[in-house]
């Protein structure tokens, strides 16, 4: 057998790991958009994974058919029942959307924050070795879609987009561990409580809804809403129901969990949502108050903690 | 043709991983365990015994770093772990290349020492919070069984796959 390492290759391999701490550097400098070779690589392996996930997709869907047969009896009763009351909710809804609509024609008010328009995607792939929670998906900037947008399925927020390429880009799920994956979110009481979804508790796989006042009085059970005060995504994007919620570590804030409504698990469509608001008067940019913020709390905290990435 | 046809099976194998398998994958049923598939990366180990060190080498940097760029956001992790151990455990003499069970110990050491290389890089990069304990017993060892029984099943195939591909070369050297 040859030697291992003979002088040129040691060389080589000190090369190689300098290569290799390089591209890590380059790869963590923050907001970094792909690069025109990334993105000829996602796109034309993205558009492989396209036709291996329609099929995929269509089988998996076609078992969990199979599966909600089984229910179909009991649930048709209960939505029969939930039907006449629908009935009367619907006048009450128009009633209250008609007096809406001329109160804010009376104001002169004419965005809100919640206003959005939804592109459907295509989920085709997914990291197989799960030490992040990302999903690619077949829409990319040629269909719109912009770095930062929310995404959702029918049943709530799952994350937001995180890198775009042409035609396919990258989600970051709500249960992604990055550090600066966070967003701006109340609960819904009879006083709304302002706060952030900061990551995932592992063990319980539920959402870990930070720095609420230490006054606000939460109940196991309040729905979880995006606000919109962040600046990019519009508000009420429904995210979770509270199932506890404790005391933080230093007395000083509340946090809860929430159970997400939507399945991180199970994707196949997704709904990427563009906020039709602007956001804030384009000569004001809306991390410069957040990054002085947070400055401060890192001095006081002596932790190392990213900028936050507001959303 | 000949030429690219490992290129191509690694390829639908990545594919395979990246999407299908997570369609399918075990935590749609509720269970706690990660199971990663290593599949491609055992197929290269196999390249590298059979077809030698420098071409394993290449196939795991090539895939590496598509690996890299579609599924990770770090750059470069993969491609540098995938060639270093192919690199180190692509040993391409005829004892090995007649031994089944000793390639079949050989990939897994070789999966085994990439998925403790990918954890310590993510805990270096601060990417992931998981202690040891939780690593090993949800991702590691789910792993390696879900990884051994595929090296097992087609340790075979591949075997007859390779020696195709070395008969088709030499007819077409001869010629």
């Amino acid at each position: 057998m040859q030697s291992f390492f003979s002088n040129k290759r040691l060389i080589i391999l000190l090369v190689c790991i300098i290569i290799l701490v390089a591209l890590i550097g380059y790869s963590m400098s923050e907001r970094r958009s792909l690069s025109w070779p990334e993105q000829f690589i996602t796109d034309s392996v993205g558009w492989v994974q396209s036709g291996f996930s329609r099929p995929a997709h269509f089988v998996a869907g076609f078992f969990e058919n199979l599966d909600e047969i089984k229910n179909l009896y009991e649930e048709n009763r209960i939505l029969k029942s939930h039907l006449d009351e629908y009935a009367a909710l619907q006048v009450e809804v128009n009633e209250l959307r008609r007096h809406n609509e001329e109160l804010m024609a009376s104001l002169d008010v004419r965005e809100s924050l919640n206003q959005y328009n939804v592109r459907t995607a295509l989920v085709i792939h997914r990291s197989p070795d799960r030490w992040n929670e990302f999903i690619g998906i077949n829409k990319g900037e040629q269909h719109g879609i912009e770095v930062n947008m929310a995404v959702m399925t029918s049943k709530g927020l799952v994350g937001k987009i995180s890198q775009t390429s042409q035609f396919t880009s990258t989600v970051q799920l709500l249960s992604d561990h990055d550090r600066t994956n966070r967003i701006s979110a109340f609960a819904d009481g009879e006083q709304s409580i302002y706060g952030f979804i900061e990551g995932i508790d592992d063990a319980t796989g539920t959402l870990k809804f930070t720095r609420l006042d230490i006054d606000a009085e939460i109940e196991e059970g309040m729905l979880v809403w995006t606000s919109g005060l962040g600046g990019i995504f519009p508000s009420e994007l429904l995210i979770g129901e509270i199932v506890t919620y404790e005391t933080d570590e230093f007395g000083l804030s509340q946090t809860a969990y929430v159970q997400p409504t939507a399945d991180f698990q199970q994707l196949d469509y997704v709904l990427v949502i563009e906020r039709s608001t602007s956001s804030l008067y384009p000569g004001i940019d809306p991390d410069i108050e957040f990054e002085e913020e947070e400055e401060q709390e890192e001095e006081e905290d002596d932790e190392t903690e990213d900028e936050g990435d507001e959303s | 043709m000949i030429r690219y046809l490992l290129f191509l099976v690694l390829f639908v194998f990545f594919i395979f991983e990246g999407t299908v398998f997570q369609i399918f994958a075990s935590d749609m049923f509720g269970t706690p365990y990660i199971f990663v598939p290593r599949w491609v990366f055992a197929i290269i180990i196999f390249a590298g015994i059979y077809r030698g060190r420098a071409t394993g080498t290449m196939y795991a940097v090539i895939l590496g770093v598509i690996y890299d760029v579609i599924f990770m956001s770090i750059l470069g992790v993969y491609a540098f772990g995938m060639g270093l151990i192919t690199y180190l455990l692509s040993i391409s003499i005829p004892f090995f290349q007649r031994n089944i069970p000793i390639i079949v110990i050989t990939c897994m050491i070789a999966i085994a020492t990439l998925d403790y290389y990918i954890y310590g890089m993510m805990l270096l990069l601060g990417l992931t919070s998981i202690i040891h304990e939780e690593f090993l017993y949800t991702r590691f060892i789910p792993s390696i069984l879900i990884n051994f029984a595929f090296v097992c099943i087609a340790a075979y195939p591949l075997k007859k796959m390779f020696q195709y591909i070395k008969r088709k070369k030499e007819e077409a050297e001869t010629v």
